[in-house]
């Protein structure tokens, strides 16, 4: 890769990211390397390093943020936002730079197995529900305890539920992630260490 | 400047008696998804234990889901959360005035943080109690959100005089989960030292054992334990066990029924890749509790268990059916 | 109207006895109130000291004498002060001793000079301060110095030590925002020491940023890492485990972008500086200006004044270094001089 230029700078890409503003203090960040030190994916995974993560939004670097696969790695362990001398939220971070990926159509095979639960749960009012063989064993553990055999959510519950999702327009963003093609995804931060000039 | 207030070391570091006050008499207990589908028996023991504790439990039917795993997951924008929150909250302030208690690090840490920004962002306050406002829902932020494992602490002597069947020294490691210990609102104790569930093991007549790795993340929230199976979460989760198997550990407790997944589900296909094999029982630190107050076996669930607990019963003297 | 003025310095570390000393040189009586049963404040405890390598044990010695020559400086350790009422152009003020004496004098001016303390690194479970063996800050390190340096032929050497910068300093989630100003310097000090005592120790310092602002600090610093060979790994640790009776540390080398895990013997901590107990009670006492930490604070365009007839020098005021301990010093003591001999 060669040499970074002005031109691959954005300095507008931390408000892009940051839309909901959620992480107002990205820049009080001293790159001590703390989260990085503790992030357990980091010590599994080399080329995913949450500060230099922090380091490229900071600069605005567009070559290799959005198309990477590292960002798709984050557990939420949230050891980083523990550890973090002056408290950045790193998972809100992440988690709104990962809707500007999938934007994009990056990491759409990342979330779109995990949607089906949520368009379950407009049904039913609870997050992974299983397939009719767990639905099954379910109930069976539920009535050895002499439970009700399903956990007990109201229609109406579930009609609000529903409806929420539907009037904020968020149903309508995940059946647009349906339909998106999907770009592939690259190891960007460790691609990057090699270079060629 | 940030409008997230930043907290000191005294207001996030608190007793328990700070954190609860008075011990209630009455709580409202929020459903887990998972803690009332994966571990019903969770769910069961937490009602058993409390009850012993002399707390009453409340439910209500038209709690749903928090929606806050997916969220985490970039799986819809905050804007559903934010007013599914407010609505949640809402109902409990307005049908109950008690206090919300969790028993899964999940629920508690998403409502947490969503809570926390419905109250310091007046633009999400308004959106959401705009949309809840068509079923007669207003939040306030009035009631608190608490997790049982604090109350469990607080109780720590009652638990202690009504042991009826004391663990005899079985070697329990605690996993304390993520989401409790890293928000920065006021919790029990030190997120990278903490201490108050291995008094509770003791308290029980166990022996805690604190296992190099005990407070690395089960790896499972984000939806990782789908996406990045056999990649990320894997390798990570057979450092955590290789550390607990290595000190001898006989039982692993949570209060995540989300990590209990994690830890207690994952263990075969780690065998199947070499790690290992474990066998050391994960359970939810209620049904430890529960067992030890006198709760019937049955009533626990740990037929909902994938790694069988029969090794641990027959070494206490007890049988399954009991 | 001439008459015999007096000056109360609070505190016999190096600024309190700058401070003394230049007063009483001056022909004022002086009184010198130290709380401890010796004089020398943190100073008399360090083993060493930068740029110079000088013992302090020297310096105090050299300070000393000259306060003991000096018939119109009276000194009281073991004393503290316990009230002060401000009159019109004095103050009167109770001292008692820890012998259960009680004093009560009245003085023309006041030079605060309290000192500072280290911050209680505990709140950092991530390091376990407190709770870990062979977890120090770096004043308890210069105490474990002299005992090596003394008994260097019986002791077995570390196989390495850890040296953690900024606990506590530049943190705005668990410490201070603010920058302690002197552990980058007496950091590199004690590894450089460590190394002159067992070569074969390997030493690693952990840091953000190494600051040598002052003469002859950038070649102090580089001599360490050159010359002493100790080695600096840009990366704030993240997380202290102890294991089979050491020490596991696991940080990121941020230069390289890498996570590490580092095993030593012993880690020292460059907890922050903070204001003393003896500061905050004496800037309540005497009603002085203090900013948002405790440290004294002055009044515009007077560095070293902090209120009516009362001054303050060294590290009360923020953390400073032996030779700004005694500039300060000679400050406050040119302000009461210079006070004193105003015409009424």
């Amino acid at each position: 890769m060669p040499r970074e230029r002005e031109k691959d700078w954005d300095e507008n890409l931390y408000k892009k990211i940051d839309r909901y503003d959620l992480v107002q203090n990205l820049e009080q960040c001293l790159q001590c390397g703390k989260c990085t030190g503790n992030c357990p994916v980091a010590a599994i995974t080399p080329s995913y390093n949450p500060r230099a993560i922090i380091n490229d939004i900071l600069s605005g670097d567009i070559t290799r943020l959005l198309d990477s696969e590292e960002i798709w790695r984050c557990f939420w362990c949230a050891n980083c936002y523990r550890v973090c001398p002056v408290d950045i939220h790193y998972p809100l971070l992440m988690m709104q730079l990962r809707y500007a990926a999938l934007e994009e159509g990056y990491g759409l095979k990342y979330v779109q197995p995990i949607n089906k639960y949520a368009f379950r749960a407009m049904e039913k009012g609870l997050t992974f529900v299983p397939g009719q063989k767990g639905i099954e064993k379910i109930m069976k553990l539920r009535s050895q305890l002499q439970a009700t055999s399903w956990p007990e959510v109201s229609e109406q519950a579930i009609k609000e539920f529903c409806e929420i999702f539907e009037q904020t327009g968020a149903k309508a963003w995940m059946e647009n992630l349906e339909n998106m093609p999907e770009k592939p995804l690259r190891l960007s931060f460790l691609e990057g260490r090699i270079t060629d000039e | 400047m940030s409008n997230l207030h930043i907290t000191t070391p005294q207001e996030r570091i608190i007793s328990a008696a700070q954190r609860i006050g008075e011990v209630p008499e009455k709580l409202f207990l929020f459903r887990s998804c998972t803690g009332s589908m994966e571990y019903p028996g969770t769910e069961n023991s937490i009602k058993e234990v409390l009850k012993i504790l002399e707390v009453e439990v409340v439910m209500d039917s038209d709690q749903t889901c928090c929606s806050g795993y997916i969220l985490t997951c970039s799986g819809y924008p905050p804007e559903p959360s934010l007013a599914i929150t407010a609505r949640n909250l809402a109902l409990v302030e307005q049908r109950y005035g008690l206090d919300t208690y969790m028993f899964c690090n999940g629920c508690f840490g998403y409502n947490t943080e969503l809570s926390h920004i419905l109250n310091h962002y007046p633009k999400y306050k308004e959106m959401a109690n705009n949309i809840i406002a068509q079923y007669g829902y207003n939040y306030q932020g009035k009631t608190r959100i608490r997790h049982v494992q604090e109350l469990y602490y607080l109780l720590i002597d009652k638990i202690r005089e009504k042991v009826v069947r004391p663990l005899n020294g079985l070697r329990v490691g605690v996993h304390y989960g993520c989401h409790y210990l890293a928000q920065q609102y006021g919790i029990l104790d030190e997120g990278d030292l903490p201490t108050f569930h291995e008094e509770i093991i003791e308290a029980l007549g166990g022996t805690p054992v604190f296992y190099k790795e005990r407070r690395m993340c089960c790896g499972y929230a984000v939806g990782r334990g789908f996406t990045h199976k056999e990649s990320v979460v894997e390798p990570h989760l057979a450092k955590k066990f290789d550390s607990a198997k290595e000190e001898g550990v006989e039982l692993i407790t949570t209060c995540c029924p989300g990590c209990n997944v994690a830890l207690d589900r994952e263990q075969p296909a780690l065998a199947k890749r070499g790690f290992g094999p474990y066998d050391i029982p994960v359970i939810d630190i209620a049904q430890l509790i529960g067992l030890a107050l006198g709760v019937p076996i049955w009533k626990l669930g740990f037929n909902a268990n994938t790694t069988p607990l029969d090794r641990v019963l027959n070494k206490l003297g007890l049988e399954k059916g009991e | 109207m001439d008459s015999v003025k007096t000056a109360l310095v609070i505190g016999g570390g190096l600024a309190g006895l700058e401070a003394a000393i230049k007063i009483g040189q001056a022909g004022h009586k002086t009184i010198l109130v130290e709380k401890e049963a010796a004089l020398g404040g943190n100073v008399a405890k360090l083993f060493s000291s930068f740029p110079r390598w000088e013992n302090p044990v020297d310096l105090l010695e050299y300070k000393i004498n000259k306060l003991k020559e000096c018939s119109l400086i009276s000194v009281m350790t073991g004393t503290t002060v316990k009230f002060a009422q401000k009159r019109d152009k004095s103050y009167s003020v109770e001292l008692l001793s820890t012998t259960g004496t009680k004093n009560k004098i009245e003085v023309d001016a006041v030079v605060i000079a309290t000192g500072f303390e280290l911050f209680d690194a505990s709140v950092y479970g991530e390091y376990g301060y407190g709770s870990f063996d062979n977890v120090m800050d770096s004043l308890q390190f210069e105490a474990k110095l002299k005992e090596w340096s003394e008994n260097k032929e019986n002791i077995s050497p570390p196989k390495s030590v850890a040296f953690f910068k900024c606990v506590g300093s530049r943190d705005r989630s668990k410490g201070f925002p603010y920058c302690s100003k002197v552990c980058c310097m007496y950091t590199a000090k004690q590894a450089g020491l460590v190394k002159d005592l067992f070569p074969d120790t390997r030493c690693f310092v952990f840091y953000m940023d190494y600051r040598a602002a002052g003469k002859e600090y950038e070649e102090f610093t580089r001599s360490v890492i050159e010359q002493k060979h100790v080695r600096y790994v840009r990366g704030r640790p993240s997380k202290v485990l102890p294991e089979d009776g050491r020490l596991l540390i696991r940080a990121e080398d941020t230069l390289m972008g890498v996570p590490i895990e580092i095993t030593a013997d012993m880690i020292v901590l460059a907890s922050a500086v903070v204001p003393s107990h003896g500061t905050k009670e004496m800037s309540k006492l005497f009603n002085a200006k203090i900013d948002q930490y405790g440290f004294i604070d002055h009044e515009d365009f007077n560095p070293v004044k902090t209120g009516d007839r009362v001054f303050y020098a060294g590290a009360c005021g923020f953390a400073v270094e032996n030779l700004g301990a005694m500039h300060q010093g000679a400050a406050a003591a040119a302000e009461v001089i210079s006070l004193f001999n105003q015409v009424d």
